[in-house]
Parts: structure tokens; sequence; C-alpha cells
């Protein structure tokens, strides 16, 4: 974008146009010489459009993340410790805990006692992987996941683990992983923009999620999340207005486009040109989006799969059902965020409410899309920001206690997308607290979706205020044992 | 520089060549004493001393009779001659110097071979040259010739010399290996790959070959050739078929880091534990040398390590057709059509066609400029019928063909038998029966998987094809009828509003089709026997709570859904409030009774506290003007309670009303019961009713709760009242 900005100012400049030419060919030579591919061509198409092709032949094409928001207790769901239960009320021993550092919830709790699950744990399919009575919809099919128990990250609290794990930075106004996969691999579906958010609450204790989460950063701005709103409306503005026809719009569109055309011509401003591309865009989307958004035509067997409340605008599940329509039209990744899962008190209460919120048309989008033939080429993505304690947070009672926030583990599925299927990857100690094999740090789960995808995170690359920005910063390896 | 000191260095030059020429015969008999063993390792330290000083002296010598130097700079080649001499005279000193130990250390373990007599005697030629130069140098004869011939003699040696010893430090090749495609081992396939030479083979190459190789022999060790592996070193045999424990190879690699016999030696890089779990693995499994690593059963330790050093047999796919021409893929990208390469530089294609709408045929025949580069071809939900089966016939190489819910009958398929790449196909929601599939499917050849979910095969049918055709995977898809009943969820309303002035059309909905919903005005529960079945017509004309439930076939009925509608038939044409409200609860001030917005729970929340106006301080007094007098009968108020957060309903409500602002009398009151501890929160309508009235002029009075209950928390305060509309009867 900058450079196109800057060759325009060359064409009137005869003599910035002479001393750059000199440092130029310098700085060439020796850009070659550090970046092998600098010169190997990054082309945009005439959309104005960055062209993305994968950087090797990918196993996914697009990925649905279903973000479970507030982080959903690993030991309640996935992570089986009977040890804890066993243990229960006991102080958990100082040399676990180490000098990890605590949030400000907990840190003035004089004890720490430990509290084993309140639910039962069983195992299923050939994985023989431990799932709980929670997820009995997810039991079914754990043979198609790959459950990864050692994940970790850097961050306490829930915003920076969430802007974290989305953006790859604590800090936030860094791309969205979306975003990045937007720049890197293109439009698939020229109809519907290619990164969408679809946002749902359950009743469990919220956490706030906000627009910043599905940014582009500092990438064009046709990289940014479009967040599909609940109503009947689902993209705002998409209808045209009472007493405008769609060929009033198309002749209005028509004139904009050459009044624009003439500013580009003058400024030779890129993002004039990238503004009138998604004039266009938004024009066919009034098309696409009510025909990907109209329910209506989905077969009983479909309704019954995700459960009845996929017609109920707003839910999970009707999410979920969303999420597969978008991803079968091209759209590359559609972002999901649940609401509900902060349970640092009233866990038995409220995890066993959202589990059921989330349990069935989680594992039916799995299904569904196995039975379409996309889970090969869709990766689905489960899991939330970090995982909770194995101590309770607040009183321990026979029915009720909390966990508070804990980076150092928790728990999310995978399935699809030339992820290994029927496996569990990681371990965690025997009171669920420290990974003991195989730990993959945020990055590396990044690194690994990017690779999925046909994109070298390494590669993966935007320079921005004299800076190479990429989604994994500057480490992140692929955890290769969980590739197909 | 002093001429004692040069006579002292010749003689030692003189001493050195005697004492290399007694090692040189005698090497065979001597051993180097243990002390003078780290003298013989400072070779490779000491030996850059003599390459750059002799090889600055000869330059020097070579170009020595040049006769302008000679004759026109007599101060100058006077320095020439005396810093040439001694610069030689140092060289040689060190050339001894350094021969001396390098026959020290090739006396040492592990030096022999072709590399070593070439660099020992260029080596030794180096000094003796040199010698002979700066011997000869000053006779009469010693032409300018013949000084070029001995420097460019000791030159060669020094080089060749260098050469060798480089060989003997890093292993052949080590300048030019970075640079060199010769030595980068070809990947083996895991199909391939033979348990020696592709897993063990390339351990020792990379961890021990530099020092038991032909030339380097330590421990008269070869791990270069199989025979000589079997032979073993001065040890012994290094192996025991079947036996790592008391194989000596694994023994050396497990012994203690600074154990002087462990191998690798420390300094050098070490094996990894999965290379020496794989070298014990390959012992005890007999060291076989010729197996490959799929002959292995497939719950072998070893193979199972080894597997994942290799590529996947179906590593990634090549396909033989050359790429499409550029320019003309980037035509076929449109708005409702992407073509695109599966990744950078593959000539495989992948179509994808979007929006119903916009479909024609000419979409498809357009394609038979790549026609050879498609592989996958999507064509879900397009309007595409039998005929287009004939144009996809085209695509020769195609693998993966989605026609899920296109208008295809399923009576062509057989045109899509000549594809004989065609892996995947998709049929799901399509016309295709059991017949078409039955008649025609046998004749896909390389077919892999079929999806016929949501057609008209019975799951039987379906059964019985797989049976048919056991190398295809047929994809039923999820079969609700078959699958255990769930609970539908609770109706819905669709009214905008549930507030009305004089009737309403009931509306309820369901999302799920077909279900009948029945309810209750009563505030019964519905049940399925008694409860009318919603239909539409229903009308209210007073304030009712309906409890609503759906039933369907196949499904279990649903939760109670309760709905409360408020009737107000009056609207005053001005409102006002006498005194103040809580300054969180502001809503729309004296508009919000009459607004018809009801509030929600979680009312401290300033997101959720918008419809509600709150009093605590003071009471409500709300005064409503009517410009046409009406008939009054009853005022009802819609609160909020909700104990925990101390929200109760007023103490008590007074109604007042009259002709004019000052000629009103109280028409009720009311005294609203109040929540028991623990109650479930609520928002309701309390009603104070009385005789008919007409009025023009009507004041509400709610008094907040003076006094918390005893049993709160915060008994004794006032409590807050919340109330979010106002409706006149």
């Amino acid at each position: 974008m900058e450079k196109e900005i800057l060759e325009h100012g060359l064409h009137f400049n005869r003599r910035r146009f002479l001393s750059r030419l000199s440092l130029g060919l310098g700085s060439a030579a020796l850009g070659s010489l550090l970046i092998p591919d600098l010169f190997s061509g990054n082309g945009m198409d005439e959309d104005g459009l960055t062209v993305g092709i994968p950087h090797f032949a990918p196993k996914a094409k697009r990925v649905i993340y279903l973000f479970q928001n507030g982080a959903p207790s690993q030991q309640e769901l996935f992570d089986y410790k009977p040890k804890l239960r066993e243990m229960m009320g006991q102080e958990l021993p100082p040399s676990v805990r180490g000098t990890q550092r605590l949030t400000g919830m907990t840190a003035n709790q004089k004890e720490f006692p430990m509290v084993g699950s309140f639910v039962d744990f069983k195992q299923y399919g050939q994985s023989r992987a431990w799932v709980s009575d929670l997820f009995p919809y997810t039991a079914k099919i754990v043979d198609d996941l790959c459950i990864v128990k050692s994940m970790f990250t850097e961050a306490i609290n829930h915003d920076p683990a969430l802007t974290f794990l989305q953006t790859g930075s604590q800090q936030g106004n860094r791309p969205s992983m979306g975003s990045w996969l937007s720049y890197g691999l293109g439009n698939e579906n020229k109809n519907l923009p290619n990164f969408t958010v679809l946002l749902s609450r359950g009743i469990g204790n919220g956490q706030g999620v906000y627009s910043k989460l599905w940014s582009n950063g500092f990438l064009d701005s046709v990289h940014q999340g479009v967040q599909f709103s609940k109503g009947e409306d689902p993209v705002l503005y998409l209808r045209d207005p009472e007493g405008m026809s769609r060929q009033d719009r198309r002749d209005m569109l028509d004139n904009l486009a050459q009044l624009n055309d003439l500013s580009y011509q003058e400024f030779g401003d890129p993002e004039i040109a990238a503004k009138v591309k998604q004039y266009e865009m938004a024009y066919r989307m009034q098309t696409a989006v009510p025909e990907v958004m109209d329910l209506s035509k989905e077969p009983d067997d479909i309704i019954k799969l995700y459960g009845p409340d996929c017609l109920v605008p707003g839910t999970f599940a009707a999410n979920c059902l969303l999420a597969r329509k978008l991803s079968e039209n091209g759209v590359r990744f559609v972002q999901l965020y649940h609401q509900g899962w902060d349970q640092h008190g009233n866990l038995p209460f409220e995890i066993a409410k959202q589990a059921k919120d989330v349990d069935q048309a989680s594992a039916a989008l799995v299904t569904d899309l196995k039975q379409r033939g996309l889970l090969d080429e869709t990766l689905v993505i489960w899991g939330g920001e970090f995982g909770r304690t194995s101590y309770t947070q607040g009183k321990l009672t026979k029915e009720n206690y909390g966990r508070d926030h804990h980076p150092r583990c928790f728990t999310i599925w995978m399935a699809g997308g030339g992820i290994k299927p029927g496996m569990v990857y990681g371990e965690t100690d025997d009171v669920g607290y420290n990974i003991i094999k195989d730990p993959v740090h945020v990055h590396d789960f990044q690194a690994t979706i990017l690779n999925q995808l046909g994109l070298n995170h390494e590669k993966l690359i935007f320079k921005h205020q004299g800076r190479r920005y990429r989604l994994t910063d500057v480490s992140g390896k692929v955890i290769h044992d969980i590739l197909a | 520089m002093n001429k004692r000191l040069v006579k002292f260095a010749e003689q030692g030059v003189f001493v050195l060549a005697i004492f290399i020429l007694f090692i040189l015969l005698f090497s065979d008999r001597i051993v180097v004493p243990l002390w003078l063993q780290p003298v013989g390792r400072m070779h490779p330290l000491f030996l850059h001393f003599p390459i750059v000083i002799l090889l600055l002296a000869m330059l020097m010598e070579a170009f020595r009779f040049r006769t302008k130097s000679a004759e026109n700079q007599a101060d100058a080649s006077a320095f020439y001659r005396d810093f040439l001499a001694n610069l030689l005279l140092v060289g040689t000193l060190l050339a001894g110097l350094t021969v001396i130990m390098g026959l020290f250390l090739a006396q040492e373990d592990g030096y022999s071979g072709q590399v070593l007599f070439w660099h020992k005697w260029s080596g030794v030629g180096i000094f003796f040259a040199s010698a002979l130069v700066y011997t000869i140098r000053n006779k009469a004869w010693y032409t300018a010739r013949i000084a070029r011939v001995g420097a460019l003699t000791t030159i060669v040696c020094l080089i060749g010399a260098g050469h060798y010893g480089a060989t003997l430090t890093h292993g052949d090749n080590f300048l030019f290996a970075p640079i060199s495609n010769e030595l980068k081992p070809t990947p083996v396939s895991l199909d391939q790959a033979l348990v020696f030479n592709d897993v063990i083979q390339p351990i020792f190459e990379q961890k021990c070959v530099s020092c038991h190789n032909p030339d380097k022999l330590k421990g008269e060790l070869n791990l270069t050739s199989i025979e000589t592996i079997q032979k073993g070193g001065k040890s012994g045999k290094l192996l025991v078929a079947g036996q790592p424990a008391v194989s000596l190879l694994l023994q050396r690699i497990h012994l203690p880091s600074d154990e002087k016999k462990h191998m690798p030696p420390l300094g050098k890089s070490q094996l990894t534990p999965q290379e020496m779990t794989l070298l014990a693995l390959w012992v005890k499994g007999r060291a076989d040398f010729q197996k490959r690593v799929v002959d292995l059963p497939p719950t072998d330790s070893l193979r199972f390590i080894a597997s994942a050093l290799f590529k996947p047999v179906q590593a990634v796919e090549t396909f033989e057709f050359d790429a499409a021409d550029a320019e003309t893929v980037k035509k076929l990208n449109d708005d409702y059509r992407t073509v695109a390469p599966l990744a950078k530089e593959s000539p495989a294609l992948a179509v994808n066609l979007y929006n119903r709408a916009a479909y024609k045929p000419e979409k498809i025949d357009e394609l038979s400029a790549v026609k050879e580069q498609i592989v996958y071809l999507n064509l879900n939900k397009m309007p595409v019928t039998d005929a287009t089966l004939k144009q996809i016939r085209q695509f020769e190489n195609l693998q993966k063909l989605d026609l899920n819910f296109t208008d295809i009958t399923g009576k062509g398929l057989a045109e899509l038998a000549s594809l004989n790449h065609l892996k995947t196909l998709s049929l799901a929601g399509t016309k295709v029966t059991f017949a078409d599939l039955q008649k025609q499917i046998g004749s896909f050849k390389s077919l892999k998987s079929l999806a016929v979910w949501n057609t008209t095969l019975t799951t039987a049918q379906i059964t019985q094809l797989q049976k048919e055709h056991k190398n295809i995977q047929f994809i039923g898809g999820f079969d609700g009828a078959a699958s255990e009943p769930i609970k539908l969820n609770p109706p819905q309303i669709k009214n905008n509003s549930t507030i009305f002035n004089k009737t309403l059309a009931l509306q309820l909905k369901h999302p799920i089709r077909d279900v009948q919903l029945r309810f209750t005005t009563d505030g019964s529960e519905p049940d399925s026997i008694h409860s009318p079945l919603f239909t539409g017509k229903t009308v209210l004309d007073k304030p009712a709570i309906i409890k609503a439930k759906a039933y369907k076939q196949g499904w279990f009925s649903s939760d109670v859904a309760t709905f409360s509608f408020y009737k107000g038939s009056y609207l005053p044409d001005s409102v006002n409030l006498l005194l103040p409200l809580n300054p969180v609860h502001q809503a729309e001030g004296a508009h919000t009774f009459f607004d018809s917005k009801l509030g929600t729970f979680n009312a401290n929340s300033p997101a959720w506290a918008n419809n509600w106006a709150g009093f605590r301080k003071n009471e409500m007094a709300l005064v409503s003007e009517f410009k046409k007098p009406v008939s009054v009968s009853s005022v009802a108020l819609r609160i909020m309670i909700e104990e925990e957060t101390s929200i109760f309903p007023p103490g008590l409500v007074e109604v007042w009303g009259g002709p004019s602002r000052t000629q009103m009398k109280r028409l009720g009151t009311l005294r609203p019961e109040l929540p028991a501890q623990k109650s479930p929160h609520e928002l309701k309508a309390i009603t104070c009713t009385f005789p008919p009235q007409t009025i023009s002029y009507l004041k509400i009075v709610a008094y907040p709760l003076k006094q918390i209950p005893a049993w709160h928390p915060n008994k004794g305060n006032t409590a807050l009242l919340l109330v979010d509309e106002v409706f006149i009867n």
C-alpha cells in the first residue's frame, strides 16, 4: 500500500526518483541477500486485493474456530484427574504451584484446597479418550477429534489471553488470525467476506468480546472480520432502503465508482480503489448473504443433528449451523465466540448449563462437515483462552466450588483439516496443574494452524513501521506429532 | 637480527632436521610418552604460523632477483635481503617444530591411511624444501630461476599439506559440502526405506564416521561399510546380534559422558536419546543389514520411531500434466467462480462455483480451456442438471466432484464413469435413486467415497450397496429418525409488543417446521390433551399470562414458555414526575411509564438498566393529564422483584384522581405482598382496582418499602423500587 503511494510520488519528482535509484538498487541487492524470497513475487490482483496462494499444498482450506470465551474448566470436561477427587480438600502442595503468579482474585486466599470434578468421566471410541458426562455428544465423536491437553499461554486474565490467542500479542493492535489467513490466502468466494464473526452467550458468568479481536490491525482493511448479528439483518445496511430498487443501487454505485476513480487518478491512494471494491462486494453480498443465512431449506435431519436451538438466531447452535453454511460457501475463517465460561464460583451449576449449550452443536458441526466431505478441508477448533485451577476459589462445600484462571495448562480439541483424528496429545500431572509431556505454546498452536492451511508461519509476514510482523511473533513451531 | 641469535637458529634447524629424520626412520618403534602428547596436540594450533610466514617468505624469495628492486633502491634492497633471510629462517624453524608435533600426534590412535600419508610427507617436504632454500640461497650459482623453482615447490607442499590436514580434521569435502548437491541424501519414502541404510547408517555418518573412517581409523574402527562394521575395532567385535547389553557399540555410547571411553567423545556432537534407542533396537533385532522398515511388524518399536523419520507414503501428490496458462486462469476467475491452483507452483486447479442465481451453463463450458488441470470441482447447490455431467466428463483428471443439492437425477451418472481419477463423489440431497446407483456405480473404477445422504435411499439400501461395492465408502449421513429423540425448544411469541390498548391477536411461533403449539390463558400448565391447539385465531382483550408448549412427532415436548400480556387502555396526554428519580435508574424520565418498552433483569448493570425508573430516597409521584376525561377503574404498575439486590415491591401504592389538578381525591390504595426469603426473581404487574371514576387528572404515588424485612442482610434500610410501565384501564 505504502509502496504504491510512493511510486505515485515518483512520477512527479525527478530528484527523488534519481536519489532513490542509487540507494534503491543497493538496498534491493542487499535485501535479496537478507531475504532470499524478496523478489519471488507477492502480487496484487487487479482488484487491489492481495492474491493469496498457499506456500505449499494445504491440508485445510478453511477454519471454523468455536471459541469458548471465559475459559472452560478442563477438569470438568476433558482432563480426567481421579487423584484430584481423592485428594479433595487437601492443600495444593506449594511445590506444585512453585512461584507462579496468581490473579488478584485468589492471590490473597489463605488456603488452596484441591477440588476434584463433580462430574464423572468415561472412555470413548477407539482412541479411549476420557470425556466427562457433561459432553455426551462430543463423546460420540472422539475418534474424529485430536484432543490437546497440554496447551499453555502467557496471559492470566481474559482479555490479554484472548487477544494473545487471536492475534499473537497480548496488547492488541495486531491483525487477528482470521485477518492473517485472509491476507495469506485471499478470497475463495468473492461474494462473502473472508473472515466472519458470530457471537453467542450462555447463561454462565460472561466476559466481554470486543471488535478489536477481529481487527485487521495494520493489514489492509479488506481483511477485517465482519460480524454477523443475530437479528433479521445479519449484516447491517445490506437491504435496499424502501423505495430504492436494485437497479437504482447499481446505477448509484457505477456513478460513485467513476467519481472515486477520478480521485484515484489524482492521488494514487490504493485505499480509494479498495473502497470501490468493497462497495462492489457489498452489492454482491446483497444476494449472497440472504442465500447463506436462509435456514429454512435445511433438511429435518440436519435440524435434529444440531438440536432445535439451531433455528433460534443468536444461539450457539444456530451459529454452528451458520458457520457450516458460511464455510461451505468459501468463507476462510469463521470465528465463533460463546460467552459464559468464567466459573469463579458456582461452577457445577453453571458449567453444566454451558456444556449443554455447546455440546450437541459442536459435535454436530464435525459430523455435518464430515458427511459433506468437507472435514478434510476444514479445520474445526474448540477451546478457550486458558484453563482453570485445580484448587478452589472461594469456599469449598460438598456441592459447590469455583476455579480461578490457570494459564499453565488447558485443553482444546481440533478436528479435520489434516489433523490426526482419534488422538490425545500431551499430559498434565496428577493434580492437573503442570504439563508433564508435550507442551504446546499458543504460538506453536498458531504455527500449526497456518501450516495446515499451507502457510509457513515464518514467511507470512507484513512489514509495518519498520518491522516485519508475524502471527507467531518471533517463536512457534509446528507440532508435527498431531498432523495426519 | 643479532648474529648470534641467527647462528643459534640455524643450528636449531639443523638439529630439527636430524630429529625429524630419526623419527621418520624409527616411527614404528617410538612410543610418545603421555606428557608429550599435549605437545603433539598443539600441532593444529601451531601449524598456522609456518604456513603464513613461509608463504610470505617464498613469495619474496621468488621475486628477490628482480633488478628494479635490487639496483635502484639500495637501502631498501638491503632491508629486503635481511628481512627475507630472517623471515625464511624463522619460517623454517617453525615448520620443523610443527612437523615434529605432527609426527607425535600421528603416533596417537586413529590416524592412518592415504590422507595421513600425503599430509605427513608434504609437511616434511615443506621443512626440508625451506631448509634447503635457506642453506643454498647465498651460493653463487643460486639464480633467479632456481629461486623460483625452490619457492614454488615449497608453496605447492604448503598447499598440499594444508589441504590434507584439513581433510583429516574436518572430513572429506568440508569446504564445498554446503553447496554441492551430490552429498544431500535424497529423501526416501517410508515404503522404500531400509533399516540399516536409511535409519542406522545415517546416525553413524552424522555422529561417528568423522573419526571412524578408513583415513582416521580411531580405535582401528571403520564405520563406513557393512564389512568393517561387522569386523569391529581394536577392542573387539562391535555387535553381538540380538544382545544390545553386551554389544560394545552400545556399552560405549551408554558410558557416562565423562568416562574416557564414552562415545562420541566429549566435545563432539552427542547421540540423541532417540538415536541411542534406535541403535539398541536395531542390535536387539539381530542387527540386520538388509531388512526394510515396512517388513517389521507394525507394533515394532523400531518401526514406530523410524516411521516418523520418513516422508509418509503418499507424500505431496505430483501431477503429470502441465500447468495452465496463468493468464487464462486469471480470466476464468470472476465474481461467482474461483479457479485457483492447489498451491504455489502446483499445476492442479480447484474450481468452485457460487450463488445459484448467477449460474449459467457457460460457467462450465468456459472451463474447457483448463480441462486437463481441474482436479476439484465444487458445484454444491448449483442448478446443474444431467446435461451438465456430459460437460464435466471432459475434465479428465478430476478427483473430487461435489454435486450435493444439485438438480441432477442420477440417470446420467454413467457419463462420469470415464473419469479414471475420480475418487470422491458427493450426491447428497439430489434425486438420485437406488436403481440408478446399483446399475451405474460399478463402472466407476477408482471411486473411494460416495455421499448419498438426504436422498431417497434408505439405510437398508445403502447397506446393500456397501456390501456390493466394498472398495467404496458410502456416506449415509446422520439419520434423524433413527437417532434418539431430543427435546424441542420452547415456543416464542411473534407479537412486537406484549402491551395492547384494546385487543391483541396472539401470535405464537416456533422455529421448527410442523410443530404443534398448545397453550393456556389461565396460568395453568398446558398439556397435549386438554389445552387448545394454537391456530392463530386467539384474540386477547384483557391482561393475560399465556403458557405454551411445543409438540412434534419424534421429539420430546418442550419446556413451558410463559408470556405476560398487559393491557393499557388509556395513554395520558401529558405526564410529569413531581419528585426525582434514583440517579442510576433515570430511564426516559416521566415518559418511561408509557413508552411500551419493558425492562429485563440485571437492572444494576448500566447496560440493562435502560427501561427502569427507580426510586429509593423519595416516593414515586406521577401526575397524568387526560385532555378528554376518561373512566378509570384500575391502575397497574409493572415492577421488578429481586430480593437479593434489595429490589422490592412498593410498601404502599395510592391512586388519586379528579377533574383538575387541585381537585383530586384518593381512589384506591394497594399494599403489595412482600416476597419471602430466597424467592425467585420476578417481573410482574401489581394492580390497584377501585370503582369506576371519570377523571381528567390522575396521580399515582408509590412509596418504596421503608424497612427491608428482618430476614434480609440489608434489613431496616429503604428498598429500591423499579417500575418500567404503568397501565391505566
